[in-house]
């Protein structure tokens, strides 16, 4: 879509790149601007031409998300936006912090991109008491807007959106489908779930997970094995902060909600077979949080796996890591049932017999 | 309810089964803090263990027992720790200032990778956040169950005299190094008062220390129409403070030459931290690079970029040279820092080199990295001088 010809200085339009905070936050922003009077133009899904793109303009130690950030503004300036929506998180309560470098976007983005374009720069610290509607209200002062009850409209517009995001979620609807439903104002129903013989959860940041070129389609390949998936969206936030108390950790980090909550959660009442650790390569929380959750997994024998990701991770040996941890958890979980003599198999002695059945397990549909 | 939970974090969660008469309390080490811990711990009358200096031998132990993705900083303190206890501690002490980065997980994941390894110990963690002083009073109470307030005051007293002497003589030893005359004067006098400084245990003692360490450098013979070139060293407070893991990068720069200058030293932070706010008096060093990084940065986003920001612009505004800047690797705030100095040094026109430090400890390669950057200033100079 070339929107170049139809954006002219004055019109009414705001880019949000597709990275960060546009996973789990883009409902709100959407029904926040819209009510505001603007239109969104989404930059374009990360491809490994945007990646490149971003890693030209920032350090080489910068973490991969931000170089997909970097990467996702640009698209949206060569894309004749000239509004840039770079919110920073600092803090979302007190005392619990972003990372740095999320805290820290608007910094990076205003130092290393030398075109001409408006960044629209709100800032969410809760330890230093700027609430979140502050940053609406600094959100909307920046774009012209001063008109109270029409920024106070368009919160509460914002919220119906989040709330019906949320819900549709956390009731185990698919991220993708339930982005659509919301910004087209639909609730989706939960169709009928087919039971798959292990579930897993997934610990991960939204930006990563839910990013099909970061995350390689890992949910995906994982429902292809025969996987159920878990992930930080699929629990409330209060379930989060609660499981996470439950473990006896205090929350430090502003995502650890996604990461420590949703798998305490699952772990807590049993419903996974692993923990799956999706992290980037040189992540500081993640390489904090993981190792917290490791010892957690251990005192409660779960199997974890931790799969590191960078720009240019080769997607053979990912899979083949993926592939022999489940394989894992289908054997394991196989070995239970047998022990608590529930028969699901012929029983045989060689060897050779089970592997073959072992090969036919992905299709296996009841446990 | 945040509040609330907060209350928790700390003191609540202390040991108090160790009784105090058998406490002896270790430090994890950061440049010249040691000095400090033992005045004040021993004024208050408890037992101190401090770990031997960072070495190598530490570097493994915390190698072997972190975790790989994490910083630098925390594989030695965590080294540190486990040296102490291998010595006999058993309570272990150490500030964090949430909010910043990792750092204040530091304590956390110490704590149960210790407990994993199977040592007994008490932590005692105290924030550096908000009412400071209360907490930090707190803490040492906790270890030490001392009432008297004359002790608390000549250990605090002692504990600020010696840092305040210690980092002048560092300052000075910066300033002669590239200009003595007999090679080595600045490093042996340094030596010489560092054992001093250690030794002295008086009250009154530790006041006059900082005078007596000024007048013993001024001693020195130095050529003072020499042309030395100014260079900031800036960047992560751990590595800045730590001559183990900066490979003495001071004593490299001064023996090529060149003037080192360092925004950050334990003494300045300390006043900082520990004063209350209505006692300020001048322009604090925070408070002056906000100002100075105002085009580059509007926010302080944790850790020491803001300052790392700031001090660049400021040395390019007032005539220094060059800057080092120095971080461990993968430190979340100074990336974001060593993406902005990219464009100060361009539009600010000053030589910035950025050095990440890991735990290769091959000093080769930054040996010559800092020589090539040592010719540009220097040539850099020679030039602006004939212009003028």
């Amino acid at each position: 879509m070339d929107i170049r010809n139809t954006i002219d200085s004055n019109s009414k339009i705001i880019g949000i790149p597709r990275a960060i905070s546009y996973y789990y936050n883009y409902p709100f922003y959407y029904g926040y601007f819209k009510a505001l009077g603007y239109d969104i133009v989404l930059s374009d899904k990360t491809t490994t031409k945007l990646i490149n793109e971003g890693s030209k303009h920032v350090v080489s130690d910068t973490c991969l998300p931000i170089k997909v950030f970097v990467g996702h503004v640009v698209n949206l300036i060569s894309k004749g936006c000239n509004k840039i929506f770079i919110p920073s998180l600092q803090s979302t309560a007190y005392k619990v912090n972003n990372c740095t470098k999320v805290r820290g976007l608007p910094e990076i983005i205003r130092n290393v991109i030398d075109k001409p374009f408006t960044m629209i720069e709100p800032t969410l610290d809760k330890t230093n008491d700027i609430s979140f509607k502050d940053f609406c209200f600094d959100t909307a002062n920046q774009l012209g807007i001063y008109d109270e009850s029409l920024i106070n409209q368009a919160i509460k517009s914002g919220w119906l959106m989040y709330d019906n995001f949320k819900q549709m979620t956390v009731s185990g609807i698919p991220f993708e489908e339930a982005l659509e439903n919301a910004i087209n104002n639909k609730t989706a129903k939960k169709t009928i779930e087919i039971v798959k013989p292990i579930s897993v959860v997934i610990m991960a940041h939204g930006y990563n997970l839910f990013d099909e070129r970061i995350s390689m389609r890992l949910i995906p390949k994982l429902e292809n094995m025969g996987v159920k998936v878990y992930t930080g969206l699929n629990v409330s936030k209060q379930d989060a902060i609660d499981s996470i108390q439950q473990i006896g950790e205090i929350q430090y980090w502003a995502n650890e909600l996604d990461l420590t909550g949703a798998a305490a959660y699952y772990m807590l009442n049993g419903k996974i077979d692993g923990i799956i650790a999706l992290s980037a390569f040189g992540c500081g929380p993640d390489s904090l949080m993981v190792k917290e959750m490791e010892y957690h997994a251990v005192e409660n024998k779960l199997p974890m796996i931790h799969l590191n990701i960078d720009e240019h991770t080769g997607e053979a040996g990912f899979l083949t890591r993926v592939e022999a941890f489940v394989d894992m958890l289908l054997r394991k979980k196989r070995r239970k049932i047998e022990k608590n003599n529930i028969k699901l198999f012929q029983s045989s002695k060689s060897e050779n017999t089970k592997v073959s059945q072992e090969q036919k397990e992905p299709s296996l549909t009841i446990v | 309810m945040a509040k609330k939970q907060e209350g928790n974090r700390t003191i609540s969660q202390l040991d108090k089964t160790i009784p105090t008469s058998q406490r002896v309390i270790a430090w994890p080490r950061m440049g010249n803090i040691d000095l400090s811990m033992e005045a004040l711990v021993s004024a208050i009358g408890a037992k101190i263990v401090m770990p031997p200096p960072n070495n190598k031998e530490a570097l493994e132990i915390g190698v072997k027992n972190s975790i790989e993705g994490i910083c630098l900083p925390y594989k030695l303190n965590l080294a540190n720790y486990i040296m102490a206890l291998e010595k006999g501690a058993n309570t272990l002490m150490m500030f964090q200032a949430p909010g910043s980065c990792r750092f204040g997980n530091y304590t956390k994941m110490a704590q149960k990778t210790l407990k994993d390894m199977g040592y007994e110990f008490d932590m005692c963690v105290f924030d550096m956040y908000q009412s400071k002083m209360k907490q930090t009073l707190k803490a040492f109470w906790h270890v030490s169950h001392c009432w008297n307030p004359y002790r608390y005051y000549k250990g605090f007293s002692t504990g600020f005299n010696k840092a305040f002497a210690i980092d002048t003589a560092e300052r000075l030893m910066f300033y002669i190094r590239p200009r003595e005359l007999n090679k080595g004067d600045a490093e042996r006098c340094y030596k010489k008062w560092y054992k001093i400084i250690h030794d002295t245990t008086s009250l009154f003692g530790c006041k006059k220390l900082k005078k007596q360490v000024i007048e013993d450098f001024r001693k020195i013979p130095i050529d003072e129409n020499k042309m030395v070139p100014k260079v900031y060293l800036l960047g992560e407070f751990f590595v800045l403070l730590d001559p183990y893991t900066n490979k003495e990068i001071e004593k490299t720069l001064g023996e090529l030459g060149v003037e080192v200058e360092r925004q950050i030293f334990f003494s300045d932070w300390l006043e900082h931290v520990l004063q209350p706010s209505f006692l300020y008096k001048k322009e604090s060093h925070r408070e002056r690079c906000v100002r100075y990084a105002e085009k580059y940065m509007k926010r302080a986003i944790g850790g020491e970029t803001i300052e790392t920001i700031g001090d660049t612009v400021y040395a390019a505004q007032n005539g220094i040279d060059g800057v080092i800047h120095i971080m461990p690797f993968s430190c979340m705030p100074e990336i974001v820092s060593q993406n902005i100095l990219t464009k100060v040094s361009k539009e600010e026109d000053i030589p910035v080199m950025t050095l990440v430090l890991d735990e290769q400890t091959g000093k080769a390669g930054y040996q010559t990295r800092i020589e090539a950057f040592v010719d540009l200033v220097k040539r850099k100079k020679m030039k602006n001088m004939q212009n003028t």
